[in-house]
């Protein structure tokens, strides 16, 4: 259907080129070389500039800068942990995991570059848990070092297996039960987490690799990741369907439609559904350039071209966020006693989905940029 | 802003009126008048506009809505990860093997690399075999060797050994263009170490990075005539290049047939490279290879009655790798890269990096069938020199020979997987390089190029970049 459109649109952009042309040799113009920017007439040329720069230091980095923080957070509550094993003391663990998870969840609305390229997002997140090779290591004689754990596969670190460690399978875990190697294990797994994410942090940032200059400068003479405005907006907007089409197709669906918890992220914790609305809530920060500040975002670029669009497709992220929120928790007991809203909650977040498809990425295709 | 949109717009038409506005436009609706956009249509209805990191992973756009849900279950098993069995989702990794999943080598449905220093191998693997005396009765297929099979697979589940790994090293080597022009090629040595097993001296090693697995279906259907008419075995044309088909070992029909995926063409279809893939890689077992990668050594726990993927799950992946839309040719009407595109054919690289062929029908997958597509390979092998050969020969192709790798999307290799890592094995650290290595049938076209001027081989550059 792109390709119908684009053919489409390419037979009307000739005949207004070639009328251009033509316009612009009877007026006196000397020939311009071979690579004029022809001006077609029907749209403007957009310079998406401050868009890609605030969203590449502002969202993106911002957001790895929390991961990292967070992260930090969490492995000093597990060392306290395992300084002092109580009860309060795990729960403050427990928390920790949790808000560590709400930026990386935010960030998965733009799971591109370092994240994926330095293998980062099986690293940090890969699941499920390879629970036999986990429970073989601890039942082993191996010193449980950093290093040690760091070189085991990536189903046996992360998020998924400090969950598992922090809160077993959804029951109440016991401070007491955790056993002196699974503390050990704990506490090499979220060193290793920490580093994983100062990496992530470090690759966007600047002194560090500074990917955040190479999407801020798409469309810049020289940048060969991005050659152009259109290249890194389309990766940005890339972003944001995969992790819609993620949640509505894959997250909430899989294990509703087939009514199987075993596929349900983060059941562990019974954290699903914050998960779930953190990825929105990504797309939303994304779209709208707001994290810890406000704008530039692409919303500026679209309201431009069309404001209907712009506040219909806000009010479909309120809507989706909301829609998930009213799934009563937790998400594995819903898949089966609340189907309805879950019904719901996927049927939002498809609308999203649809919206960025099929009217923001079209715009943006169709769009000429700087 | 929107005022502000209007006066850029109002000041960019006065530079077009009145100056020559260098900017570049890199979308092809707008790059020039006279675009012949079919020659971006890299796989013909399959094209995908997209010069993100998205570029290798969309569905072909012409697939119907039955399709693309088949195509996006595949998806799914393309990304599933794989853990130790016993487990309630995907048990049956291993136990010895190169990584859990699909994607986790073939990143974003894109081209592996070697590790950097301090890294694992992670998208790259090693085939290992015992010389072949030119056997005719075995169809000179590699020969297994013993404690290893075809494949050293450097991990392994917990309290297994895994195979060994490998160490590279790099050695510089200088290269003057007649311009004076100085580069570097680095000539990898790799060590088998940590070996669990005495390894025989005669082994045969052949490194192999993970190729991208977009526009396969694609070639899947190209007829068989289209192939062996490009074929000239015995140079009779003398043009130096022989262009030699494989034939393989077809595992269903139990036959020998034309080779056509793997960098020395050794897998006949695509069911068949899935499956091995599965099972070479990450000991996983299918009906086409029901039994581990590990049997008949110490490794081995036990051959399961039924295999650890089902048909159902081996069909729709295939379908997906089949499905992949190939992204459009960037740039196409730039004169740079036309000049490029015309010293490329001069060069008679276009004498094996073929540019343009046509599809047959493939069974089932009525999207890749009859379509005009831009994938420039021959899909035969070539001797590519020493510098180049693995000297481990796999079915027809002697240790000196490649199959011509597809070159759709290698300008967008940077921009999906985040380096430019090229030639079988990763050594090559950009095209250029990548250009530079090739030796033995290709020896003229490298001098060609060797000869070159700075604005000529920044035009090959950029025509290969614009694929």
């Amino acid at each position: 259907m792109k390709l119908y459109d684009f053919m489409k649109n390419y037979k009307l952009l000739s005949l207004f080129s070639c009328l251009l042309l033509v316009t612009s040799f009877a007026i006196g113009c000397i020939g311009c070389g071979e690579d004029d920017e022809d001006d077609n007439g029907d749209s403007e040329v957009y310079d998406a500039n401050e868009i890609l720069d605030h969203y590449a230091n502002n969202v993106v980095l911002a957001i790895y800068t929390d991961l990292d923080t967070k992260a930090g957070e969490l492995l000093t509550a597990v060392k306290a942990l395992e300084e002092n094993t109580t009860q309060a003391n795990l729960e403050t663990a427990q928390e920790a995991w949790k808000a560590t998870r709400i930026p990386w969840e935010t960030s998965e609305a733009f799971l591109f570059g370092p994240v994926d390229t330095q293998g980062l997002d099986p690293a940090l997140d890969s699941w499920p848990v390879d629970h036999v090779n986990l429970q073989s290591v601890i039942d082993s004689d191996n010193e449980l070092t950093v290093d040690y754990v760091s070189g085991l596969e990536v189903t046996q670190k992360g998020f998924h297996t400090i969950e598992f460690l922090l809160f077993r399978e959804g029951d109440q875990r016991m401070a007491s039960d955790i056993t002196e190697r699974e503390m050990e294990y704990l506490i090499s797994s979220t060193m290793n987490l920490k580093d994983s994410t100062f990496q992530l942090q470090n690759a966007w940032a600047t002194p560090g690799e500074n990917f955040a200059s190479v999407v801020a400068t798409a469309g810049v003479e020289d940048n060969s990741v991005y050659p152009s405005q259109s290249a890194g907006l389309q990766e940005l907007v890339n972003g944001m369907i995969t992790i819609a089409d993620e949640v509505a197709n894959g997250k909430l669906s899989d294990p509703y439609n087939e009514e199987n918890t075993t596929k349900v992220e983060s059941q562990f914790s019974f954290n699903s559904i914050a998960d779930f609305q953190n990825n929105i809530r990504g797309i939303q920060a994304v779209y709208t350039g707001n994290y810890n500040d406000d704008g530039p975002g692409l919303d500026d670029f679209v309201s431009g071209e069309d404001s209907d669009l712009d506040s219909r497709f806000k009010s479909e992220i309120m809507v989706a966020i909301d829609a998930i929120g009213a799934i009563p928790d937790p998400f594995r007991d819903s898949i089966t006693e609340n189907r309805p809203t879950v019904q719901n909650a996927i049927d939002a977040v498809e609308t999203v989905h649809q919206t960025l498809k099929q009217n923001i990425l079209t715009l943006v295709e169709e769009s000429e940029f700087n | 802003m929107h005022y502000y949109n209007r006066v850029l717009h109002i000041l960019i038409l006065v530079l077009i009126l009145f100056g020559c506005d260098s900017e570049k436009s890199t979308d092809i609706i707008n790059s020039e008048t006279n675009v012949d956009y079919t020659g971006a249509l890299s796989g013909g209805d399959t094209t995908v506009f997209d010069a993100s990191s998205h570029a290798f992973s969309t569905p072909a756009p012409n697939l119907v809505s039955e399709a693309l849900d088949k195509h996006l279950e595949g998806d799914v098993e393309f990304e599933a990860v794989f853990v130790t069995a016993p487990a309630v989702v995907n048990p049956g990794l291993g136990p010895i093997y190169n990584n859990i999943s699909c994607i986790n080598c073939h990143s974003r449905d894109g081209r592996g690399r070697p590790p950097n220093i301090d890294e694992k191998l992670v998208s790259m693997l090693f085939r290992l075999s015992l010389p072949n005396s030119e056997n005719e009765e075995t169809g000179n297929s590699p020969i297994p060797v013993p404690g290893y099979g075809t494949q050293l697979n450097n991990r392994s589940i917990y309290g297994t050994p895994a195979e060994g790994t490998v160490k590279i090293e790099y050695t510089e080597q200088p290269l003057t263009l007649q311009d004076g022009t100085r580069v570097h090629l680095r000539y990898p040595n790799y060590a088998l170490t940590d070996t669990y097993h005495p390894l025989p001296e005669d082994v045969e090693v052949s490194p192999r990075v993970a190729p991208v697995v977009f526009g396969l279906g694609l070639l899947e259907a190209i007829p068989e005539e289209t192939i062996l008419e490009n074929a000239d075995e015995d140079d009779s044309n003398g043009d130096g290049i022989s262009g030699k088909p494989n034939y393989v070992w077809d595992v269903v029909n139990k036959t020998y047939a034309l080779g056509r995926f793997g960098w020395k063409a050794n897998q006949p279809n695509l069911l068949q490279q899935v499956a091995s893939a599965y099972h070479d890689d990450m000991g996983i077992t299918t009906s086409l290879f029901p039994l581990e990668n590990s049997t008949g050594q110490s490794q081995l726990k036990e051959n399961s009655a039924t295999p650890e993927v089902s048909d159902e799950i081996l069909d729709v992946v295939t379908f997906y790798v089949q499905t992949l839309a190939v992204p459009a040719r960037r740039e196409v009407e730039n004169p740079q890269v036309k000049h490029g595109e015309r010293l490329f054919a001069q060069a008679q690289c276009a004498d094996c990096h073929i540019p343009t062929l046509r599809t047959g029908v493939l069974s089932g997958v009525p999207s890749v069938s009859n379509q005009t597509i831009h994938p420039y390979t021959d899909l035969l092998l070539h001797d590519m020199g020493p510098d180049l050969a693995d000297n481990r020969p796999d079915f027809q192709a002697n240790g000196y020979e490649w199959r011509t790798p597809p070159l759709w999307g290698i300008g967008l290799v940077r921009t999906v997987n985040g380096h430019t890592n090229f030639l079988h094995d990763g050594r090559a650290r950009n095209l250029m390089e990548a250009v530079l290595w090739h030796g033995g049938e290709a020896e003229k076209s490298r001098e060609t190029v060797l000869e070159m001027s700075k604005t000529e081989r920044d035009a090959l550059i950029a025509f290969l970049e614009s694929l």
